[in-house]
């Protein structure tokens, strides 16, 4: 969001002042070609009207919408993405960022008609702030493909239409499946009359309120005699769950599990109890529960130390292999766009299958067996 | 003067810590909680990161400048910061390496601050993107994880208290003095209330404005630290809006965006008004929505009934000062 | 009886610790200018914002044509008839002419668009009436002070304005200026416009004043018409004896000498300026001054002295030229070194290069010296105190206390707390430019003699000014600048207000 400022204003200042200009462009420059760096692609998208992505020599250009640079998943579902379609030689993939911001989306999608892409890979912000601009793209001609989440028709027109936007496939992560998996657990596992804290991530995303359904639906429902002690929205952010939680604990009543619509989230919260010897036992172990989604790294170092109960996997690697595969087929004929619609799986993750994901994380480079400085 | 007006004007002047006391009373009386130990070093150890923050705004203010980059050069210098220790397990270096990155920061807001004198509020925007595309380049967007013992600075405890409280308390003594007792700390007053007239009366406003830059770098620097060490990872993408708890603060405990005027204690007195607020309405469960509502509010309020005590000496002193004439003849 | 436009009746004010006004009545006729004279915080500008409605009167009333009104604001003071135009003029720079004209009160077509057409030519219009010969579309920022005061006098004029207030209109307008001035405001009275005169100035006072009120202290001491004060066709002396009279009134004392000028054993050279040159600002600058001398500039505005003086006490740039300070050839870089050579200047701008207005007059007192309060590690407030409190003492400064902000001084006692200031740090040489300018007669008294004690202890002073008789009654020696160089320096002996004019207008070097 904060990015989206960078191209109007710190570059115009940069550009303008000789200094600034060696300055921030010494410090930039790497970044322009290096694909990793997604808030780069953006700028270049604005300033200078040319796709970011590297020139292969591809019969096909697609191009794939972030919602965000500064997101952690949007970013591995990025670095996946490229180095996905670096397995097809006729794709060219351009890369976009909407840097959290509908409008800067939204905007994109409408470069993406006058640029002519071949087919479209979206992830969008807010579905119904997208989904017009989604449909300009389809009216042009250009096969859609949504994912992370999926848009729906009741998107475009307001009713309850969960079927999928006319003209785009999608693929994706059920989110209310992602909860169910750890909610179906935590009903036989939550203590009798237990006191519980919800985290929720930004109001009205896709992907929180599935997530808060499906713990709803597998969870609340079923076990009545749960009491939620507070409900508050942390933004997908650890630091605001950390402030919530920090003071949530002061309000005297023993906390017995932390429900969180994500990890981030939830270590947060875990942080905010370490020490703490009303939550940790004399022998260091939890004396609470707490649930996350995403299985992203640092998910499952707490799982791995015990203090994390359980999360799910949303894998970014997988979303980006179908999401590319399906293009491909698509853009060969081989496939009409409306007939994408995959589902991943939510594989679970707890203290008995944490082992392979944290294996798979180390060979990523994203985090180190011993702990030391990754990447 | 008589005793009455003094009073008063005592009253006036130190309205906004009478505000901070008034606010204590309420929230102990809302809840039993508020009152606990536990609860109110809960309260210092959450309001460090932003009162370092407002310290540096503090001063800048009342300067005449701003820091809009605060909250990007926090997370830069936080995740270099774990990104040293990481490599060298010196939790030193890694400290050294925050305060450095944060000075060098602030170097280039105050280049252009003071030597091409473009307004700060564009320089140090510049400086916010910059910063955090940097942070976020060099993470790749992702979290740093598995900090060891780097977390001791955010965590850790001296008996009862949390470290990062003890070291908060140690830096506000710090910049009570550099403020107060030093001849940086005069210049900032009288270059933010007029810079020409300081300049002629043989004050080195550039050097000053350097100085106050690099010192605001040191804090959020440090900030950076703590910042990333409570949260038990590097996050490139945190503490976004801090900037703004930092000038909320500041601002709330009387500093004068028109610059000149503003003091360390206010804006301490400024950041726990709002530190008990957020608790409070945290403590007894208000919605978040409606707690941006209140506090939005309650900024205005505090602001503008500062103002007004001050506006209103004139009206409410002028009785006193007729009667006590009458009385003396 | 004539007809009176506005009267005030026992109207008093006080503020926290000052009783500003004590009972003033106080009427204005119809047609005619009435000046208003008293000290610097005598209560003339207190008594002027009531009028205005910028201030409440505690008690009192205000009445307009005998009808009694109530007066909360300015803009209802402009609804009846009463427009003022400041001594400081707050005006926003980039405004065009047009624009200031029209502030507030913009008219409007029936969209709610200003009617711009019809602003340019009502705009034209006017300034064609007044003979002005600027553009409407021309920027403030183009104009000199004077033009800014008469669009400000147009203004009030198009506001229909019936009693204009002018607060030292003429403090910074050369003497061309003041003439165009006088022949408006003879302009206006003869339309029958009241006009209420407030200046320091007495020669203007009998030159253009119908009555003249005198204020001490809070309270009116008496109220003259000028024809009984001056014979028709009056002389030098009677006028003499007339301004006597009123400065009498104003300080509550007789002034014996209106320049405590005296005899000071001159010593060596403290400072001496050669060669001094800046492209297109000054040139062939050569002068000094010795120990125990009062030197002057004198020149018209615009002949390069406060640039010069600037160079030299080292806040502006100059391209060469060395100066060489009790001996010692100094590198100016900038006023720091200057002071601690012991080099100080006392800006002409009190507002915008002297007063830091939102501090204590304290901090504003020792901000040039701090180094001799802070040291060793911490601030030394119990001595900052007291050498400031022995310097407000010296220049009686008239504070409520030392943490007043300076900005609600009046600016005669502004005036002494920034000399205070300058004296603080101890300084060989002061360049006092324009050190009188803006204040009451009593105040200037005082400044003259601080002038003469400070030269009594072997310091040396440049005074730069643009009022003659000042110069010629203070100083040993007159430089005279025009267009950036020297061309003229007169000894006591040599002084008279001829000489020095013929030099300042180039027709005539010494």
């Amino acid at each position: 969001m904060k990015l989206r400022k960078l191209t109007a204003l710190a570059l115009t200042v940069a550009m303008t002042l000789s200094m600034a200009a060696c300055g921030s462009g010494a410090k930039e420059e790497p970044a322009a070609s290096e694909p990793a760096a997604s808030e780069e692609p953006a700028q270049e998208a604005e300033n200078t009207e040319e796709p970011a992505g590297e020139e292969a020599s591809g019969d096909y250009r697609v191009a794939f919408i972030a919602r965000a640079s500064a997101d952690t998943f949007a970013a591995w579902l990025t670095r996946e993405m490229i180095s996905e379609a670096e397995k097809y030689p006729e794709i060219t993939l351009d890369y976009f960022s909407g840097e959290a911001d509908d409008n800067k989306l939204n905007g994109i999608l409408e470069d993406c008609v006058t640029k002519e892409y071949d087919l479209v890979i979206v992830q969008v912000n807010d579905n119904a702030a997208s989904a017009p601009y989604i449909k300009q793209v389809v009216d042009a001609g250009i096969p859609v493909i949504t994912t992370n989440p999926a848009v729906h028709q009741g998107d475009l027109d307001g009713s309850d239409d969960t079927s999928l936007l006319e003209g785009t496939g999608t693929v994706d992560a059920d989110p209310i499946e992602q909860a169910a998996v750890s909610a179906k657990i935590a009903v036989e596992e939550v203590p009798e009359n237990a006191n519980v804290v919800v985290l929720m991530g930004p109001s009205n995303n896709f992907h929180s309120d599935g997530r808060r359904v499906g713990w709803e639906q597998e969870f609340f429902s079923k076990r009545t005699d749960v009491k939620i002690l507070y409900e508050d929205y942390a933004n997908w952010n650890s630091d605001e769950a950390l402030t919530l939680m920090e003071t949530w604990v002061q309000g005297g009543t023993k906390i017995d599990a932390i429900i969180s619509m994500n990890d981030n989230m939830a270590a947060g919260a875990i942080e905010a109890v370490r020490g703490n010897s009303d939550y940790f036992d004399a022998d260091g172990k939890p004396t609470f529960l707490a649930y996350g989604v995403d299985g992203n790294a640092q998910g499952c170092l707490l799982v791995q130390e015990g203090v994390l109960t359980r999360t799910s996997l949303q894998d970014a690697s997988l979303l980006a292999e179908q999401c590319i595969a399906n293009a491909a087929a698509v853009l060969k004929g081989e496939k009409a766009p409306t007939d994408v619609e995959f589902y991943v799986e939510a594989p679970a993750i707890n203290s008995d299958t944490v082992q392979q994901y944290i294996d798979m994380y180390v060979e990523s480079g994203e985090i180190s067996a011993d702990g030391s400085l990754a990447n | 003067m008589n005793n009455k007006s003094k009073l008063q004007q005592s009253l006036q002047k130190h309205s906004i810590y009478i505000v901070l006391v008034l606010m204590f009373a309420i929230c102990s009386m809302i809840s039993p909680y508020f009152l606990k130990s536990n609860n109110l070093i809960n309260i210092m150890r959450q309001s460090c990161v932003g009162l370092l923050i407002a310290y540096g705004e503090m001063i800048l203010i009342v300067e005449g400048f701003i820091d809009l980059s605060a909250a990007s050069v926090l997370a830069l210098s936080g995740v270099l910061s774990i990104a040293v220790y990481k490599s060298t397990g010196s939790l030193l270096l890694a400290i050294l390496t925050a305060i450095l990155v944060g000075i060098l920061c602030n170097l280039f807001n105050a280049f252009f601050v003071a030597n091409v004198q473009v307004p700060a509020f564009i320089a140090t925007l510049g400086m916010q993107e910059i910063a955090r595309g940097i942070a976020l380049y060099y993470c790749g967007g992702s979290n740093i994880l598995q900090l060891g013992n780097y977390t001791v600075v955010g965590q850790g405890m001296v008996g009862p208290i949390p470290l990062p409280v003890i070291i908060l308390v140690l830096i506000t003594i710090a910049m009570w003095y550099l403020v107060t007792q030093t001849r940086w700390g005069r210049s900032l007053y009288a270059i933010g209330g007029n810079r020409n007239a300081a300049e002629a009366s043989g004050i080195n406003v550039k050097r000053s404005i350097y100085m106050s830059y690099i010192i605001n770098g040191m804090l959020v620097g440090f900030a950076g630290v703590i910042f990333m060490a409570r949260n038990n990872a590097g996050l490139p993408n945190g503490a976004v809006g801090y900037e703004m708890t930092g000038l909320t603060a500041a601002i709330v405990g009387g500093t004068s965006m028109n610059g000149g005027i503003g003091t360390i204690t206010g804006t301490v007195a400024g950041a726990f008004i709002i530190a008990f607020l957020e608790n409070i309405m945290n403590l007894i469960g208000v919605d978040s929505y409606i707690q941006q509502m209140i506090k939005g509010l309650i900024v205005v309020l505090a602001v503008a009934a500062d103002i007004f005590s001050k506006r209103g000496k004139v009206t409410k002193v002028i009785i006193a000062p007729k009667d006590e004439e009458k009385k003396e003849k | 009886m004539e007809e009176i436009k506005m009267r005030v009746e026992h109207v008093s004010k006080s503020f926290p610790g000052v009783k500003a006004l004590t009972d003033i009545d106080f009427a204005v006729r119809k047609g005619t200018v009435h000046a208003l004279c008293g000290e610097n915080g005598a209560g003339k500008s207190t008594l002027m914002k009531i009028i205005n409605g910028i201030y409440k009167a505690d008690t009192g009333q205000i009445y307009i044509d005998e009808e009694p009104v109530e007066i909360k604001n300015p803009i209802q003071a402009r609804e009846h008839g009463i427009s003022m135009i400041a001594q400081e003029l707050n005006y926003v720079p980039d405004l065009t002419v047009e624009e200031n004209l029209f502030l507030g009160r913009l008219p409007v077509n029936g969209f709610g668009k200003v009617d711009w057409k019809l602003v340019r030519t009502e705009a034209e219009k006017f300034l064609e009436e007044q003979n002005l010969s600027y553009s409407p579309a021309q920027t403030l920022r183009t104009l000199t002070v004077s033009d800014i005061q008469m669009l400000e006098i147009i203004k009030a004029i198009t506001n229909n304005a019936q009693i204009i207030i002018m607060d030292e209109p003429t403090s910074s307008i050369s003497q061309k200026e003041v003439e165009l001035l006088f022949g408006k405001i003879e302009e206006l009275r003869e339309k029958g416009v009241s006009i209420i005169y407030i200046s320091h100035k007495m020669d203007e006072l009998f030159a253009i004043a119908d009555d003249i009120t005198v204020i001490r202290d809070g309270s009116v001491v008496n109220t003259h018409r000028v024809e009984d004060l001056l014979p028709e066709n009056a002389s030098q002396s009677d006028i003499e004896e007339a301004t006597n009279v009123i400065i009498g009134e104003m300080v509550g004392r007789k002034l014996e000498n209106v320049y405590p000028k005296m005899e000071v054993p001159v010593g060596e050279v403290a400072l001496e300026v050669k060669d001094f040159c800046c492209k297109n600002i000054f040139e062939d600058i050569n002068f000094y001054v010795r120990k125990g001398e009062i030197v002057g500039f004198a020149g018209l505005v615009g002949a390069g002295r406060t640039e010069t003086m600037r160079a030299v006490y080292g806040l502006d740039h100059h391209d060469s030229g060395t100066v060489i300070l009790n001996g010692k050839e100094i590198r100016l870089k900038d006023p720091r070194t200057s002071i601690d050579n012991g080099l100080i200047m006392l800006s002409e701008d009190r507002r915008e290069y002297g007063l830091i207005p939102v501090r204590s007059v304290m901090e504003n007192a020792s901000i040039a010296s701090l180094k001799n309060y802070i040291y060793g590690g911490y601030t030394h407030r119990a001595k900052e105190r007291e050498n400031v409190t022995k310097y407000f003492k010296k220049m009686q400064v008239k504070t409520p206390t030392l943490e007043t902000p300076i900005s609600s001084l009046s600016g005669g006692n502004a005036q002494k707390v920034l000399l205070s200031r300058w004296m603080l740090c101890e300084p060989d040489v002061m360049i006092l430019d324009e050190p009188t300018r803006g204040i009451d007669v009593g105040a200037k008294f005082e400044i003259y003699k601080l002038m003469t004690e400070i030269v009594k202890e072997d310091k040396a002073i440049i005074m730069v000014s643009s009022e003659l008789a000042e110069l010629i009654g203070m100083c040993d020696r007159i430089y005279i600048m025009c267009q950036g160089r020297i061309t003229g320096c007169l000894s006591r002996e040599e002084f008279s207000q001829e000489r020095i004019m013929m030099c300042a207008t180039g027709l005539m070097k010494s």
